[in-house]
């Protein structure tokens, strides 16, 4: 049987290593290499060497494709001290990554030689088995859940389409969900307008809908726009958000939501239902068509119901 | 249906990851359960993103706009027949 010393050893002919002030040097330059962070989670939480990627030692070897699709690609790998990175880093050769190496000294030294760490800020426990299940999914991760919680949407209508829509944001954690709606609760929107309670009916609808979501998830901080979307409003409402999602009923706002996202250079998530039938699309500025290139003219009213 | 579509968008917008709707409609229809993807490539002479745009602001939208809110420019497009057949062309 080997011993852990003979393993390490062995390791290390294998494993090229680099210094700290080599990988900073490396980072400044801006070169193309995957760096990854093999401590717990835990460990990470408490600091890390930006830009990280976080994958703990008992899952590198079925997760690093998510972080390095290219197995030419260069990666470096670090942990507390550079003893379990070493080790990783030689399985990794072993599955055919070719260029790996071992921040030698690991995070402890980085940090001694004076260099800047990352922290993101801390979840708390809720928090952490609230979207655990997030966390197991590579593109999302834990990186991916504090975007959202550091995220502000728009949503504009709290109807049938934004019903669920909130719902789904709320629940995953979207920190920031603005909801403008000018309607109340009518006891005809109770069908398929699923924010809202039998409880609701001639209450505003963003007040039931800031509700039904605080009682969802107490994460989520709701800005409630009690009021329709005008040319007035629209701009300075806008700017506050890092994304809209359409749900309203009529193509006059329609056009607004759309005319002012392009504007502002904001994402516009659309959708449309009708009976039976709905359509969604992304409108995302100079980086495909806009509202104005399917439809440019409105349909008349009569023709199209809203 | 679109609004779980839509807020799936979202989020991988946000966070930054898979293949974003952009260019692509994608509809339904609930009685057959089809879902259909329709390309969609940006107009060229669209009033707003095209190569001349003619909506630089959102003056258009304002009151006293003849109610046109909409509706710009006399270039004879016109409206779309059905609400479920966008006007621009597929593309394949
Ligand atoms: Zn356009």
């Amino acid at each position: 049987m080997k011993t852990l010393r003979e393993m390490l050893a062995e390791a290390r002919r294998v494993v090229p290593e680099q210094g700290p002030a080599e990988l900073k040097a490396q980072l400044d330059r801006g070169e193309a290499l995957v760096l990854i962070d093999v401590r717990d989670p835990d460990e990470y939480r408490d600091g890390y060497i930006d830009p990280a990627v976080n994958i703990s030692r008992g899952f590198l070897e079925f997760r690093v494709a998510s972080a390095a699709a290219d197995p030419n690609v260069p990666i470096v790998l670090y942990c507390q001290t550079g003893l379990r990175s070493v080790l990783a880093a030689k399985a990794l050769k072993e599955l055919g990554f070719t260029n790996v190496t071992n921040l030698a000294g690991g995070y402890q030294r980085w940090v001694q030689s004076g260099l800047p760490i990352a922290k993101d800020s801390p979840l708390n426990t809720d928090q952490i088995q609230r979207y655990s299940r997030h966390f197991l999914l590579g593109p999302i991760g834990e990186k991916g859940q504090r975007k959202l919680l550091g995220s502000k949407v728009l949503l504009i209508g709290a109807g049938g389409l934004g019903s669920p829509t909130a719902y789904y944001l709320a629940a995953a954690g979207v920190g920031t969900l603005g909801i403008m709606d000018g309607d109340r609760v009518d006891i005809t929107n109770l069908q398929r307008q699923i924010l809202h309670k039998t409880s609701d009916i001639g209450r505003p609808k963003v007040e039931s809908a800031t509700e039904t979501i605080r009682a969802l998830n107490p994460d989520v901080t709701v800005v409630p726009y009690p009021v329709r979307l005008t040319v007035d409003n629209v701009e300075e409402i806008l700017k506050d958000y890092d994304l809209v999602i359409d749900g309203s009923d009529n193509f006059e706002t329609r056009y607004l939501v759309n005319d002012a996202c392009y504007l502002q250079g904001k994402t516009n998530v659309h959708g449309s239902i009708f009976q039976f039938e709905g359509m969604a699309t992304v409108f995302a500025p100079d980086r495909g068509p806009c509202y104005r290139c399917l439809y440019p003219t409105p349909p008349p009213p009569g023709l199209v119901p809203s | 249906m679109i609004g779980l579509v839509q807020a799936t968008e979202a989020i991988k917008l946000l966070v930054g990851f898979g293949e974003p709707l952009i260019g692509r409609l994608l509809t339904y229809d609930a009685i057959g359960m089809n879902f259909r993807e329709v390309k969609l490539r940006r107009d060229p002479n669209c009033p707003l993103c095209g190569q001349n745009p003619r909506i630089k602001d959102l003056s258009i939208h304002m009151e006293g706009a003849g109610g046109q809110v909409c509706a710009v420019g006399d270039d004879g497009q016109g409206a779309p027949a059905a609400s479920s057949a966008p006007a621009a062309k597929p593309g394949g």
